[in-house]
């Protein structure tokens, strides 16, 4: 096995090429975020605050100080793993960062999982029946779908079910995470409470993307099922059912693995209306809030993670596309 | 509680009584009966901490004065001082010494007793400029606390109007927890934000940031303040979108939504099940005129802009109806208001005659006013709230009618504070609004020394005006302050620096379930120990 070694080393290539990528994105973001007016110090407005509180204020948070100064500062601490301290939120940034990810990586991750599920799905359907009047009212909705807005997908969504035309059974939470009273139910109820929350917010996260993917699953599979070895496989009597879903999904997939790199920023980019619109404590709205309130360590780190975490879905992408295509794990075993 | 949806349908003036809801009255529920339950309170904003050395916003002002903590004293709705964690207090004959006697049956929620030494820790903190509290103005007249006793406090000041009302917004800190804390670390003690201790009402459950507070009642809150809240718990959840937050009142999973956005006004009056409680509150909208560019240095121009605009309309058309429009600085919620004020008239003629009379023509007749050769026209910079933005496109509307071109600019709210702020004054006007308390002590937006500070926005300068903005602070008796008050009031508003729109009403919407609550201007959470569920 020469080639699994071979796959370790492209890894650690792309994950060393990664850290200039990331260095320049917070250096990037460091500079925009001091060009643009104003600073934590200004986000304190308020006629109560005397000037002289404000450029203490400035003081203490060393805002005072020259960019490259602050800038070194910065980076100093952030490879030491000190992310700072949220002005905005009073608390070690960390701290934030703890209890805000793990949210938008679940509402992300269960997403990803809806999109590719039901983009597939859906696209293999349409392939199998291509121009029968189910492939042509799929497309038609799916266009729909993925030409509206999340945020305003999210609001219908909202309308719809807090509606008291709702009936009771059908109904499901509209915002936040869990229910007000979470802390009393048991562990099963605890479950079934977190899934119910996430439905809404996940549906008007990825279903853009479903559809998206959908479209592409579609175009895949037509292509894989003129090929040669699906009418052998025909040819050779194996039932329709197989031959779809055992010889001409698994060829039709390949490409759709590299969609998961270029979703994964889509869906972060979403988290953050979406996460205002169902009030999901995620890292989409801490960054949000932190723009607004002039945050800089929290919008330095939260930058920092979604550029990772970018970067990162993007490698497993290829790592994935490499598991199952063999023809490029030929390729780099040639390099 | 019929009584105050009444009162809001008065305030939009007209529509049909609600129906009257079969069932069983609330006022037949037991004292007893009405203990349990969870209150869920939903806001935009969220409350960043419990830290009452850090407050800034509204509703975590509220929550610490009245949810986890207690003040010394407390207004009444006459905005009289009553007692409070101070049994009873005494002034010294010259005003320059007061001394407080503390309840002694009040503990902080961990079992240790709250004394004057907490009292006089909270004092000494506020007046250490190495806190950044951001309240510490209320506290400039207030020397020197000295504890006499485990639960009596001597405090000095300076004789003025008004002296006790920091001590009611200033929720007192357990100094048992605290003192070893540096005070330029009190900023990042955990103590505000995960592990908070207090002695009101109710005492700290749980925080999840971005999401929700969770307070529960507290058995041992004195009987003679009332006892044990009724409710068990009381939930603080943001919801920072408006939609989101008003879907989540009507389908129950909130019981009050604090500052209703005004458009929803309607549809609360419209539901059988909501209700909706507004009052004045002390916060103005207004258009600041920059009289360093050449348009707005007349008082003339700037009065003529102010009567071509109908401010009425804006309350109506954007408010939906919640506001009044103002008259000058002074809102009729503050004691020194003169019922006998009446905001300028809306009249365009004569708009267009004043602007005449100071040399505005439209000579060429392009629809535009013009003067020495420069053109009537200009930015009016506001921020990205929806709100704003309509007024500013009526405005932009208004003057147009009177030959004057006026453009919106909206721009991100940092960017707009930091560019009105600036020495430079980088605006022609702007659109914002303007948040007071009790005291009004504002030389720092109209003293022509403060001309090139943060405050002083418009460059306005009247030599007369600045000694009764002096006197004002100054005053002890309120008849006395009164008078200078509404001197005050009325130089202001025959100058125009500010074209004042409207004072705003705020509203609060409620599930018809929560009994007990009647928010005014002294906050949603005043009352909150005796709010109850009605449970049928």
């Amino acid at each position: 096995m020469v080639a699994f070694p071979t796959l370790i080393r492209y890894a650690l290539r792309r994950v060393v090429e990664a850290v200039p990528i990331l260095l320049g994105i917070v250096t990037l973001i460091f500079l925009l975020l001091h060009l643009a007016p104003g600073d934590p110090a200004t986000a304190y407005f308020n006629p109560n605050v005397s000037p002289e509180i404000i450029d203490r204020m400035r003081e203490n948070l060393g805002l005072d100080r020259p960019l490259h100064e602050q800038y070194l500062k910065w980076l100093r601490s952030f490879f030491t793993g000190d992310f700072g301290y949220s002005f905005s939120q009073h608390r070690p940034v960390s701290d934030v960062l703890r209890d805000a990810l793990p949210n938008t990586l679940y509402l992300s991750v269960v997403s990803l999982l809806l999109i590719f599920a039901v983009g597939c799905a859906v696209g293999t359907v349409q392939a199998v029946r291509q121009y029968s009047a189910s492939d042509n009212i799929i497309t038609f909705v799916s266009l729909f779908v993925y030409s509206m807005p999340g945020f305003w997908l999210g609001l219908m969504l909202i309308l719809a079910f807090s509606s008291p035309a709702m009936p009771e059974a059908l109904r499901l939470p509209i915002s936040g995470v869990t229910s007000i009273d979470y802390e009393f139910m048991g562990p099963l109820q605890r479950l079934v409470d977190r899934v119910r929350h996430l439905v809404l917010p996940s549906f008007a996260l990825g279903i853009a993307s479903a559809a998206g993917v959908a479209r592409y699953m579609r175009g895949s599979m037509l292509e894989v099922i003129s090929q040669d070895y699906v009418r052998t496989a025909r040819a050779k009597g194996l039932s329709e059912r197989q031959v779809i879903l055992k010889h001409a999904v698994r060829n039709a997939l390949i490409p759709i693995v590299s969609l998961l790199g270029l979703y994964l920023p889509v869906l972060f980019g979403g988290s953050v209306v979406i996460e205002v619109v169902f009030s999901w404590p995620g890292m989409g709205r801490a960054l949000y809030n932190a723009i607004l309130a002039r945050d800089y360590p929290v919008v330095m780190a939260a930058s920092f993670i979604f550029g990772a975490l970018v970067v990162v879905a993007n490698l497993l992408a290829d790592l994935l596309y490499a598991v199952v295509d063999p023809r490029i794990r030929a390729s780099e075993t040639a390099r | 509680m019929r009584v105050l949806a009444l009162l809001g349908l008065a305030f939009f003036g007209c529509e049909d009584a609600q129906p009257e809801v079969e069932g069983p009255d609330p006022a037949t529920i037991s004292e007893a009966d009405r203990y349990g339950g969870t209150v869920v309170v939903g806001g935009l904003g969220e409350i960043q901490t419990m830290n009452g050395f850090l407050s800034r916003d509204y509703m975590t002002d509220q929550v610490q004065a009245n949810v986890l903590f207690m003040t010394l004293l407390r207004y009444d709705a006459d905005l009289e001082p009553r007692p409070y964690l101070a049994r009873s207090w005494e002034v010294s004959p010259d005003s320059n010494e007061i001394v407080f006697e503390l309840r002694t049956d009040v503990r902080w929620h961990d079992g240790e007793p709250t004394t004057a030494h907490d009292v006089a820790f909270t004092f000494n903190r506020v007046k250490d400029p190495a806190v950044p509290f951001p309240n510490r103005s209320s506290f400039d007249n207030w020397e020197m606390a000295e504890v006499l006793g485990p639960h009596s406090i001597r405090l000095t000041l300076r004789p003025n109007a008004d002296y006790l009302h920091g001590w009611a917004a200033l929720p007192i800190m357990p100094r048992h927890i605290l003192e070893d804390t540096a005070p330029e670390d009190l900023a990042t003690h955990p103590f505000g934000t995960s592990e908070p201790v207090g002695n009101g009402p109710f005492r700290f459950a749980e925080h999840l940031p971005g999401d929700r507070w969770i307070f529960e009642a507290n058995p041992a809150f004195p009987a003679e303040l009332g006892g044990r809240p009724y409710v068990d718990r009381l939930a603080y959840r943001v919801i920072p979108n408006e939609t989101t937050l008003f879907a989540e009142l009507r389908s129950g999973g909130v019981d009050m939504y604090v500052r209703l956005a005004p458009e929803f006004a309607d549809e609360v009056l419209e539901d059988p099940d909501l209700r909706l409680a507004a009052y004045p509150f002390p916060n103005y909208s207004f258009i600041a005129w920059n009289s360093q560019r050449a348009f707005f240095a007349d008082p003339i121009v700037r009065r003529a802009l102010t009567i071509a605009i109908d401010r009425q309309e804006i309350v109506d058309v954007v408010r939906h109806g919640l506001g009044t429009p103002a008259v000058g600085p002074i809102g009729s919620w503050h004691w020194a208001y003169d019922s006998a004020w009446q905001p300028l008239p809306h009249s365009p003629d004569s708009a267009a005659a004043l602007l005449e009379l100071a040399g505005w023509t439209d000579s060429d007749e392009d629809g535009i006013r013009e003067k020495d050769g420069r053109v009537f026209s200009f930015e009016i910079s506001t921020n990205e709230s929806r709100e704003r933005g309509s007024i500013a496109e009526l405005v932009q509307h208004y003057l147009a009618e009177i030959g004057v071109d006026a453009r919106p600019r909206i721009v991100e709210h940092q960017t707009l504070i930091a560019d009105v702020t600036s020495p430079e004054r980088r605006f022609d006007a702007f659109l914002l609004s303007w948040s007071q308390g009790l005291v009004l002590d504002e030389r720092d937006q109209w003293a022509c020394d403060r001309i090139g500070r943060p405050l002083q926005f418009t460059s306005y300068c009247n030599p007369e005006l600045d000694p009764v903005l002096d006197s004002i602070p100054r005053a002890t008796d309120r008849a006395v302050q009164a008078v200078l008050l509404r001197r005050y009031g009325e130089m202001i508003a025959a100058d125009q620096p500010f074209t004042f729109l409207y004072v705003e009403k705020r509203a609060d919407a409620l599930r018809d379930r929560l009994q007990g609550a009647e928010p005014d201007f002294r906050g949603e959470l005043a009352d909150v120990r005796s709010w109850w569920l009605f449970r049928p």
